[in-house]
């Protein structure tokens, strides 16, 4: 893509002039005319906020005026804190030094898709169902569709996670409390190869209720290795 | 005035008090002098140094009358006879030294005065006379021809504590250097030339860094011109840094500082240079040399200009010998033996060899067919692999059928190319992967999102909602089709995720993962078939530039901002490895077709090969003049191709570690390699909008072979990239930023339409 043709240099503000010479400076020929404007807002905002904390830096040692010194550190302590920059390259050389000395781990087979534990994953659920209140018994038999009602997000372990690819599904009914039996169906991975499949169902037999037991229900184990 | 012990004390307490008038601008001289002697600290432990060995109690020596001098030309007339009399030295040649010396000084050291060429002639004859001399306290002063470094002179002595010369001869020294070189015979001149730019860039730092500024972009304006045109854009960094601030974000540039630019100079020619910077006591030049260079001398011919340009260009100058002896695995691991089931779909290819009631299982094709190690190859289980699923022998068994359909390329055979241009990308095309079966092709883009196309006419599609599983019956046969969730088939997916720019992205080989990395410091793992991300991989924390898939799965690698390679495992949520060792960004990773090896291509303009399983960088390759941006490995494992910004394809010999070949013909920089299924073919795209294909067989066929050449690591380059080059292919305005050889070896080429 190429750039309009810029204001003639005369024309422009002394500031953008100095910039386009700054730009030229650095070997950069082919930017857009807008690019300008940015850098000088850009600037504009960095002098600015130099200036204020160098303001306080100031009035904190009791100075009336502003001097370089204060100037410095505020530009110090702005370095530190929005521009870092990577570590040393000794600090590097020594981390990688430690960590290559410890062993490859061995893979485990046969363990499905292969993924850290649950809380370094982003497979739990975001939402959480909502207990409904009211006890009323539905007629025997009949499986209510569940309401669901977005909750506030959890990360508790707690919470049932999505390990594999669809390990559980819990349906809430507003029922009567009798809890829930789980039937799991694991699908023989050697026949069809590709996919390992965990379907759960919740089984509701008779107007069985939420009751808030449920959401607490027991962790399971293999959540919460760490396989290092 | 406190007694001394014993002589051998005085140098070093008067190295303390000359530190601690320097120190103190009006200090009381006579009465430091006093106060210091009892209580010199350094003196006990150096005393036994000294004791030892004669160069260094003529040393001490020396930095006593550098110290006198010093105390003579501030007019410190009383400390220095107190100075005197009690270092016990002879009045004489003490006179005529101090006069010399003064001479000296006054000519040189002075910061306030400009180095001037009458200074210079004045401290040459002085030293000259000096050796002359040669009586009295310093009998050592023979050592100075010897190559002893140090001269009674106040500024060298400095810079033995403060680690410079004296700033404002820095122009001095170099120009007297660039007098030298110019004078000797063309052969060496060639290989000294060398020196110009490491030692320009390290004087130009150290002033810099000492807070001499007006002299530092004096002696830039000055020298700068002279540099080789390759370096322009490190010297344009390095002109907008004056002050010791602004070097302090740039990491690239002090590593630079600390660490030693490696040159290959001859022997013939280093002991030219040597000798001449001996014999005219221009020290400081050799000072520098020795702190910020290292040279591997070699014996032989010195190399000529267009060898040495092949291979210099990187930020860390070349590499030394002994950084590419190490042994590289570099063949291919073993393929599995996998049977290929005869059923009817299959007569027609095996029509010729058996009939249907044929029972011996077909054996692997792909495998070697011995059953002795390559001695080459890697061990099976030198670094772990995942063990094979039924799936992944199934994708085997169509790649294996694949491949008997396979198109031989060849110089007279050229690939038909498909390039697949992204439409209304408005430059936002900042990634591209396709499968190996060419089946998905992903797109990474500045507006952080990541895009996944079906090729084939099949749909994409997720597997369906935990509430619709529920429903499905699960004991039907086609229970693997009816979780597939047909309302929301499409052409294509977007991922969204990420917080910035995604720079790299990569299919997993059994294409149930997508990686992408991104800007945000952050690699994320996506599964193709929820199209939602699983693993957000968080360890550089600056802005990730490259990611890819192992060969074999379960690993994968990441190289960024902050100069270290990573390598990780999907289970794993810290890397396992980290190769850290460039000095600027890694901007390329590529794994080896046995997954036992890492090549990372950097903005420092070197390649380096890793090994996974420890960590250490078995190969350091410089040549390139730009950035790397590109890198394939020959599907054969032996050779390495690399592109860079300069717009050069450089072919590496990996097991001897050296370079093979230089192909020129593009003019920008190179973002795409590949080579065909068999490596016959080498394939680049640049971002001049072509893709050009290479001879490959015919390049890694005029390898040299003899002994000198692996041993010196010299390369003989044939200048034929002309012959080399099959064909160029311009696309209409949009450049190339991913090649793929499907498994037929039709060339598929992706790119952004860039009006």
């Amino acid at each position: 893509g190429g750039f309009s043709k810029m204001a003639s240099p005369k024309t422009l503000p002394k500031d953008a002039q100095v910039m386009i010479q700054i730009l030229k400076d650095m070997g950069i020929t082919e930017y857009e005319p807008r690019v300008i404007n940015q850098m000088l807002e850009f600037t504009y905002r960095y002098v600015t906020t130099i200036i204020e904390d160098a303001k306080i830096y100031a009035t904190h040692a009791k100075k009336s005026n502003v001097d370089a010194d204060d100037i410095r550190l505020a530009i110090q302590c702005r370095m530190d804190q929005s521009f870092t920059s990577p570590p040393p390259r000794d600090f590097l050389l020594e981390v990688a030094r430690q960590k290559n000395q410890t062993p490859l781990p061995l893979i485990k087979p046969y363990t499905g898709p292969r993924l850290p534990p649950d809380r370094y994953c982003l497979t739990a659920p975001n939402y959480r169902l909502k207990s409904l209140q009211k006890k009323t018994s539905s007629s025997a038999g009949r499986i209510t569709v569940p309401r669901l009602s977005v909750g506030a997000v959890s990360s508790r372990p707690s919470t049932p996670t999505l390990g594999e690819l669809m390990r559980k599904l819990y349906v809430y009914t507003t029922s009567t409390p009798s809890t829930p039996t789980v039937q799991n169906v694991l699908i023989n991975p050697s026949l069809i190869g590709s996919k390992n499949i965990l379907i759960t169902t919740n089984m509701v037999s008779q107007n069985s209720t939420s009751d808030s037991s449920t959401l607490k229900r027991k962790h399971e184990e293999d959540d919460d290795y760490d396989a290092l | 005035m406190a007694a001394v012990q014993d002589g051998q004390i005085e140098p070093e307490s008067e190295k303390e008090i000359k530190s601690e008038t320097l120190n103190d601008a009006t200090g009381n001289h006579a009465a430091a002098v006093g106060g210091l002697l009892p209580s010199s600290p350094v003196s006990t432990a150096s005393v036994g140094a000294s004791n030892s060995s004669k160069a260094a109690a003529s040393e001490d020596q020396q930095t006593l009358l550098a110290v006198l001098q010093f105390l003579k030309r501030n007019k410190l007339v009383e400390s220095a006879d107190i100075l005197r009399r009690e270092a016990g030295l002879l009045e004489e040649s003490d006179d005529a030294q101090g006069s010399e010396g003064g001479r000296d000084e006054l000519g040189g050291a002075s910061a306030d005065e400009g180095g001037e060429a009458a200074s210079l002639f004045s401290r040459v004859t002085s030293a000259t006379g000096a050796s002359g001399i040669a009586t009295g306290p310093a009998p050592s002063k023979a050592t100075v021809a010897q190559g002893s470094e140090d001269q009674p002179d106040v500024s060298v002595v400095l810079s033995a504590y403060s680690q410079q010369g004296d700033p404002a001869l820095y122009q001095m020294y170099y120009s007297g250097l660039k007098k030298f070189i110019e004078s000797v015979l063309d052969c060496h001149r060639a290989e000294l030339s060398q020196l110009f730019y490491p030692l320009f860039v390290h004087m130009y730092l150290e002033l810099v860094y000492n807070n001499h500024e007006q002299e530092a972009k004096e002696f830039f304006e000055k020298f700068h011109g002279d540099q080789e045109c390759y370096y322009r854009d490190d010297l344009r960094v390095l002109s907008g840094m004056s002050k010791k601030e602004h070097m302090r974000g740039n990491e690239t540039l002090l590593d630079f500082r600390t660490s030693k630019f490696v040159l290959r100079i001859s022997r013939d020619s280093y002991q030219l240079l040597k000798r001449h910077l001996q014999e005219r006591q221009n020290n400081q030049i050799w000072n520098i040399i020795q702190e910020h260079l290292y040279i591997d001398i070699f014996d032989g011919m010195p190399r000529s200009k267009s060898q040495i340009d092949s291979m210099s260009g990187s930020l860390a100058g070349e590499a030394k010998r002994e950084a590419n002896k190490a042994k590289v695995f570099y063949g291919l691991l073993k393929e599995p033996e996998i049977e290929v089931p005869l059923d009817d779909e299959d007569e027609e290819a095996e029509n010729e060899e058996g009939k249907p009631k044929k029972k011996k299982p077909k054996k692997d094709s792909m495998g070697s067919k011995s059953k002795k190690q390559d001695p080459n190859a890697p061990q099976q289980n030198r670094i772990p692999l995942p063990e094979l699923k039924d799936s992944d022998k199934l994708d085997k068994i169509m790649y294996m059928k694949e491949a008997t359909k396979r198109i031989r390329l060849g110089p007279d055979n050229l690939p038909s190319i498909c390039f697949y241009t992204f439409l209304n990308a408005y430059q936002g095309l900042t990634a591209v992967d396709i499968t190996d079966d060419s089946s998905l092709i992903a797109g990474g883009f500045a507006d952080s999102t990541v895009r996944v196309w079906s090729v084939t006419p099949r749909k994409l599609r997720a597997v369906k909602s935990a509430t619709d599983l529920s429903l499905i019956d699960k004991e039907s046969e086609d229970v693997l089709e009816r979780i597939m969730d047909e309302k929301t088939a499409s052409e294509s997916k977007i991922l969204y995720g990420h917080n910035g720019p995604v720079y790299g992205i990569s299919f997993s080989p059994d294409r149930n993962y997508l990686l992408s990395c991104s800007e945000d410091g952050t690699v994320r793992l996506w599964s193709l078939q929820t199209f939602t991300c699983l693993v957000c991989y968080k360890g550089h924390n600056y802005p990730v530039w490259d990611v890819q898939f192992s060969p074999h799965g379960y690993y994968f690698t990441s190289g960024g901002h902050d100069r270290v390679a990573r390598l990780w495992a999907t289970d794993h949520y810290q890397p396992l490895r980290m190769f850290a060792g460039h000095l600027a960004d890694i901007t390329c990773t590529r794994f080896h077709p046995n997954s036992n090896y890492l090549a990372t291509g950097s903005a420092d303009r070197t390649v380096r090969l890793w090994d996974i399983l420890n960590g250490n960088c078995n190969r350091i390759f410089t040549g390139h003049k730009g950035p790397i941006h590109s890198l394939a490995f020959s599907p054969n494992g032996k050779f390495l191709a690399s592109g860079a910004t300069d717009g050069r394809v450089l072919l590496w010999d990996i097991g001897r570690g050296l370079m093979i070949e230089e192909l020129n013909g593009h003019t920008d920089t190179i973002y795409a390699l590949k080579f065909s299924r068999d490596g016959e073919i080498l394939a680049s795209g640049s971002m001049d909008n072509t893709v050009r294909l290479w001879d490959a067989v015919k390049a890694f066929d005029d390898i040299e072979t003899d002994d000198f050449t692996a041993a010196t690591g010299h390369v003989h380059l044939s200048e034929n990239s002309l012959e080399l080059q099959l064909g160029t292919y311009t696309s209409k305005s949009t450049p190339v930023i991913h090649l793929h050889f499907t498994r037929r070896n039709l060339l598929l080429a992706a790119g952004g339409y860039n009006p």
